[in-house]
């Protein structure tokens, strides 16, 4: 008992002390990157898992750059997923041969992959400028619809083998070669490697985003999202806003399909499917959409989530159960989401701690019993509580 | 499982096995809620290198192909007891980890590489999906586990890569069931005996209905039958009325039609195809998948008398060994074994035979084994081709009737066509499609 | 056989087809288009709802009772009832909240999930089918096709469910209440309709015909665990084509899917999924609020 409230103390005035030394946001991120670094060297596994992550991370975020900051909701967002996994995995499969020729066997894999990556984002942005422009002028509801429905389209494009190009239902077979540069090998798919490679492609297009939505861009998108007739007083374009968002939006999502299709090895007709649409939002309300950070948040309880399921075997055979009733509980019982969730957790464990110190031990449990009910019983007691108000 | 009472350990370990094999629904209410409850679940996550041999099961067990996951469930269930019951491999019992897939490489791959690195496991086998197969098979390579396939059947996965453009064949994919290159070689023996010029097809929208079609045409064309092709229809996988390509087949008038529909998918297109009068129009339809795993719930049969084909018949061959596994399973589950219950079954004693044989779990050795191995199981006695890794199994084509001793479609008469690997090279030299074999 | 004409003209048989897919796509849609036109709520379980009825009734008849119309009714009403919990449990929380809508949505989405795997749990993995009813169990010929007659007695329901409805929403105080709430949910609150309970009676009563959809469906396709999967989908697209809310929008809409899924294989191959999607679209781009709009419509 007394080591457990020690080791407390000693976070709580870890905390404490950080934040009285004036611990910014720099030192947390070195912290962060120290973090990945090391994970690197972990198992095998959870640094296969955790690239997935950020790869899925990034397909949330710029998901949410457009629904969390303009208010539009893209159900069609697997598009542009597929879009780069596609452009990747056909110029890796049609330029290889050539791109040895012209640039030398060794470093023509590396060369590929990089031509492969700008095939895809180049494509996405071939698909987005035309179905973002057509799209924008609708809002609500049916931009979700015609998204959902331009999404499909391209899906059903992708497994008619239009010029055997994109292979069918089997999909694109992605193989990253073995890179020699000045008589050292490696290998970009290799797990480690891959992972790196992945970190630097994801942090940097987070901070991009990061840096869209607080620049003049990004006000002008918030406040589109509050209130579009006002700021198409303000003499905003508004559709012309919704656009260039939908495209940027769009060209970041393109990144994370490119990703994906170099750690899986595969570009799939199931990138395209609505139900890969479906993850982004999934994510981003599970992680909360108000918050910057949410659809990271997300996008790992997404992922963890499933992880954790798929170790229980007896959880594993009915996973889908599971899943669901998570989804279920999240969306009810955390309004703003996980990362609201996490915040209102921090506040709480604030307020236990205030107890604490108040009166001890005791106090600190009767606080946390009392509070946890009452958060319980909102949910059920909220519907009568509006029906008592309305009558 | 079964017999090691004792320590808490063991106790924490069956619960684990029990709830991984599945079973039944019944024990995984009684899992899962023990499961839950014990801090002592913790126990099964650890990586279970403590001996014994443990496979990873990568099958469908969600969505609209959950029935195969199901199936195959039930097969490697039975071999899991059988074997362990029987002493298990080199005395130690053996245990399967079963992974969904969900039907989507992404999934699959992830799920893959989780049951190697995470449990540790000594070998792979299941796949249902041909696409799936195709993504993972670079995969296994590089990992260097073996992957023994008992379901997905594109001739692709074990055509050795190069040969064509989609071949992914490699040193660790092995397939112990017939492909889909050697049921069209049956089918296309079936179609050149009958009394039919004119064929053609309703498949699933996918690659299975395309190469199926492919095949067929090859086969029939490489033995120099006088047929035409006439006409094609692909209807979408969970189509609710099939109607509209009934009808166009039906307005082609051809003597023989081909499918390869299956599952929930085939149940509706026979009950719409009777209404519209299909079986009066079409003097043959060969049903490639249409015996085994397809068989509804309500037991709704294929009509008697078509001709319908299956990887595996539990009436053939007439060996003490099927008409065994047949007994046990009917005994053990109320019906007769499908072609991907035995697929399954036979996976766990081709890694017992290759383990025993390489007397170790080492992933080269126990694919060393595998190569070339010739083998004996309720399918017959076969061997796998050495270039291809694919079983060199017979295929399988009959008459649909109904048994009433087992209530239950079978093929009788059913005719067997053993397989050459060269002699299938030949009928398909004119075409751009490997063999497979 | 008749020798058939050279050319594949659209026929009256085609025309059958198409109809009888229309019929019972409307069956599933109108619930969806109820439930948002007055709710708000984009059901995503509303496909396995249909499944659900279907499951019931085939239980019905092939186990319990061997009578169609109360295995028909018992499939409705069963999935009316779940309806009723899911509305009352997870949905009715959420009406008030800032970003309700896409709530409900995932909610919905979680309660696919959950239902498929208990599907698997209580009927297995494996394909059923159902009987049509004796009575109607003989073929009818129109323009050198055979059907069975109980694929015209759906075409038929589909049609008495659509007037039902109709009389019921324009013609019943309860309709009014309805129409009014769906047009201004405030002011039908002031003037003192109970919308909480309003909301559930809408809500079953969309659960309902979804239920008794797949009921109806059971006899004319297979029933497994995805049945709902492609339906909804399908339910989307109509409800957009038809306009979000409108009744006889989405009976339309419905006949037009129904229709093209009959007749648009014929002329491009394989496009089963693109037709209805460049169809919604299409309607989207010129006309958004879809062809009809409101309730009562």
């Amino acid at each position: 008992m007394s080591t457990r409230d020690g080791i407390a103390d000693r976070i709580g005035t870890f905390g404490h002390e950080a934040v009285r030394n004036g611990w910014t946001t720099e030192r947390f991120a070195v912290l962060g990157l120290i973090g990945l670094v090391l994970l690197a060297f972990g198992p095998s596994f959870q640094v296969y898992l955790f690239t997935e992550f950020m790869i899925v991370a990034l397909f949330a975020l710029a998901f949410n750059l457009l629904y969390g900051y303009t208010g539009l909701l893209s159900f069609g967002h697997a598009m542009f997923f597929a879009g780069g996994s596609y452009g990747m995995a056909m110029v890796l499969r049609d330029v290889t041969p050539y791109a040895a020729e012209v640039v030398g066997s060794g470093i023509a894999p590396l060369v590929t992959f990089g031509l492969g990556a700008v095939g895809g984002v180049v494509l996405v942005l071939l698909i987005a400028v035309p179905v973002g422009w057509l799209s924008v002028r609708l809002e609500e509801i049916y931009f979700a619809l015609i998204t959902l429905a331009f999404g499909m389209l391209v899906y059903s494009i992708i497994i008619q083998n239009p010029g055997g190009l994109t292979n069918g239902t089997d999909g694109v077979i992605v193989t990253l070669g073995i890179t020699e540069v000045a008589g050292a090998e490696f290998r970009l798919g290799e797990r480690r490697t891959y992972y790196f490679l992945t970190a630097a492609v994801v942090l940097p297009s987070i901070y991009a985003i990061w840096r869209v939505v607080t620049s003049p861009f990004g006000t002008v998108c918030k406040a589109i999202r509050e209130s579009p007739d006002r700021a198409a007083a303000l003499g905003i374009d508004v559709t012309y806003h919704r656009w260039m968002t939908f495209v940027v939006s769009a060209a970041f999502v393109g990144v994370a399909g490119v990703l994906m299709a170099g750690l899986a090895n595969v570009a799939s007709p199931y990138h395209a499917h609505w139900t890969t649409s479906a993850i982004p939002v999934v994510a981003t309300v599970i992680g909360g959409a108000t918050f910057f950070a949410g659809p990271i948040v997300g996008a790992f309880v997404f992922l963890y989530v499933r992880w954790g399921i798929s170790r229980f075997p007896a959880l594993e055979a009915h996973w889908e159960l599971f899943f669901g009733l998570m989804l279920i509980g999240v969306v009810l019982y955390f309004k703003q989401g996980a990362a609201g969730g996490l915040l209102m957790l921090r506040g709480w464990l604030f307020e236990v701690r205030a107890a604490y110190d108040r009166g001890g031990t005791d106090a600190a449990l009767t606080y946390a019993k009392e509070s946890t009910s009452t958060r319980l019983g909102r949910i059920g007691g909220s519907s009568d509580g509006k029906r008592g108000d309305r009558e | 499982m079964i017999e090691e009472p004792g320590t808490i350990q063991n106790n924490e370990n069956a619960a684990c096995g029990s709830a991984g094999s599945g079973v039944d629904r019944r024990s995984f209410l009684k899992a899962t809620g023990a499961g839950l409850a014990a801090t002592g679940l913790a126990g099964c996550l650890g990586d279970d290198d403590g001996g014994g041999l443990t496979l990873g099961a990568v099958y469908i067990f969600s969505g609209f192909a959950s029935l195969y996951g199901d199936e195959a469930e039930r097969g490697y269930e039975l071999a899991v007891e059988e074997i362990n019951e029987d002493g298990g491999i080199d005395g130690e019992d053996v245990e399967v980890i079963a992974r969904d897939t969900e039907g989507d490489a992404d999934t699959a791959i992830r799920q893959m590489t989780s049951l190697i690195e995470e449990e540790g496991v000594d070998g792979l086998f299941g796949l249902d999906s041909s696409g799936v197969a195709q993504a993972m098979a670079p995969q296994v390579a590089e990992q260097q586990v073996p992957l023994m396939v008992t379901h997905a059947a594109t001739p692709f996965l074990t055509s050795p890569e190069g040969e064509h453009d989609n071949s992914v064949g490699n040193e660790w994919v092995f397939r112990n069931c017939n492909s889909l290159s050697i049921d069209m070689y049956g089918a296309a023996q079936v179609a050149a005996e009958l009394d039919a010029e004119e064929w053609a097809t309703i498949g699933p929208d996918y690659a299975f209905g395309y190469e199926t079609w492919d095949y067929f045409q090859a086969y029939l064309e490489g033995l120099g039958a006088d047929v035409e092709f006439t006409d094609e229809q692909y209807p979408g996988l969970e189509t609710s009325d099939y109607t509209p390509y009934i009808s166009a087949i039906i307005d082609a008038e051809p003597d023989g039609v081909i499918t390869p529909l299956w599952g929930a998918d085939l149940t509706t297109f026979l009950g719409q195809a009777d209404e519209a009068g299909w079986f009066d129009a079409i003097e043959y339809t060969l049903f490639s998948v249409g015996m085994g795993t397809d068989l509804p719930a309500d037991g709704s049969p294929l009509p008697e008398g078509q001709h319908a084909s299956t990887r595996y018949d539990p009436f053939v061959p007439e060996t003490e060994e099927n008409e065994t596994f047949r007994e046990t399973y009917y005994e053990e589950y109320d019906t007769l074994p499908t072609y991907n219950a035995e697929g399954a079954y036979r996976a766990l004693y081709l890694y017992r035979e290759a383990v025993e044989e390489a007397g170790s779990t080492d992933h080269d050795e126990v694919r060393e084994a595998f190569t070339g191995m010739e083998h004996s199981g309720p399918v017959g006695e076969y061997h796998f081709d050495e270039e291809t890794n694919q079983a060199v199994v017979p295929a399988i084509w009959g008459t649909v009737s109904q048994d009433e001793e087992w209530e239950s479609n079978v093929l009788d008469p059913v005719e067997v066509y053993d397989v050459d690997a060269d002699e299938l090279d030949e009928l398909l030299a004119d075409s751009e499609l490997p063999s497979g074999v | 056989m008749e020798p058939s004409t050279t050319l594949a003209f659209v026929g009256l048989a085609d025309v059958v087809i198409g109809l009888s897919l229309g019929s019972r796509l409307f069956l599933i849609a109108v619930g969806l288009s109820l439930i948002f036109g007055v709710l708000g709520v984009l059901n995503f379980a509303h496909g396995a709802f249909y499944m659900i009825g279907a499951y019931v009734a085939l239980t019905v008849t092939n186990q319990l009772i061997d009578n169609f119309w109360i295995a028909v009714v018992a499939g409705a009403l069963a999935v009316g009832l779940i309806g009723v919990l899911i509305e009352v449990g997870t949905i009715r929380p959420l009406y008030e909240r800032a970003e309700g809508e896409l709530d409900q949505l995932i909610v919905t989405f979680g309660f696919v999930l959950v239902i498929h795997e208990a599907v698997r749990f209580v009927w297995g993995s494996q394909p059923y089918s159902m009987d049509a009813p004796a009575s109607l169990a003989f073929s009818v010929s129109i323009a050198g096709s055979t059907f069975s007659a109980y694929r015209l007695f759906v075409i038929g329901a589909a049609f008495v469910v659509m007037a039902g409805l109709w009389l019921f929403v324009t013609k019943t105080y309860f309709g009014s209440l309805v129409r009014g709430t769906s047009s201004d949910r405030e002011m039908a609150s002031m003037l003192g309709v109970d919308v909480p309970r309003l909301y559930t009676a809408v809500f079953f009563l969309g659960s309902f015909l979804a239920g008794l959809g797949g009921a109806l469906s059971a006899p004319l396709q297979s029933t497994s665990p995805a049945l709902g999967d492609q339906v909804i989908i399908d339910a989307f697209i109509i409800v957009v084509i038809g306009g979000l809310g409108s009744m006889f929008g989405a009976f339309v809409g419905a006949m037009l899917v129904g229709l093209m899924q009959a007749i648009g294989p014929q002329f491009i191959a394989a496009g089963h999924i693109a037709i209805p999607f460049v169809a919604m679209v299409i309607v989207l781009l010129l006309r958004p609020e879809g062809l009809f709009g409101g309730i009562g419509e």
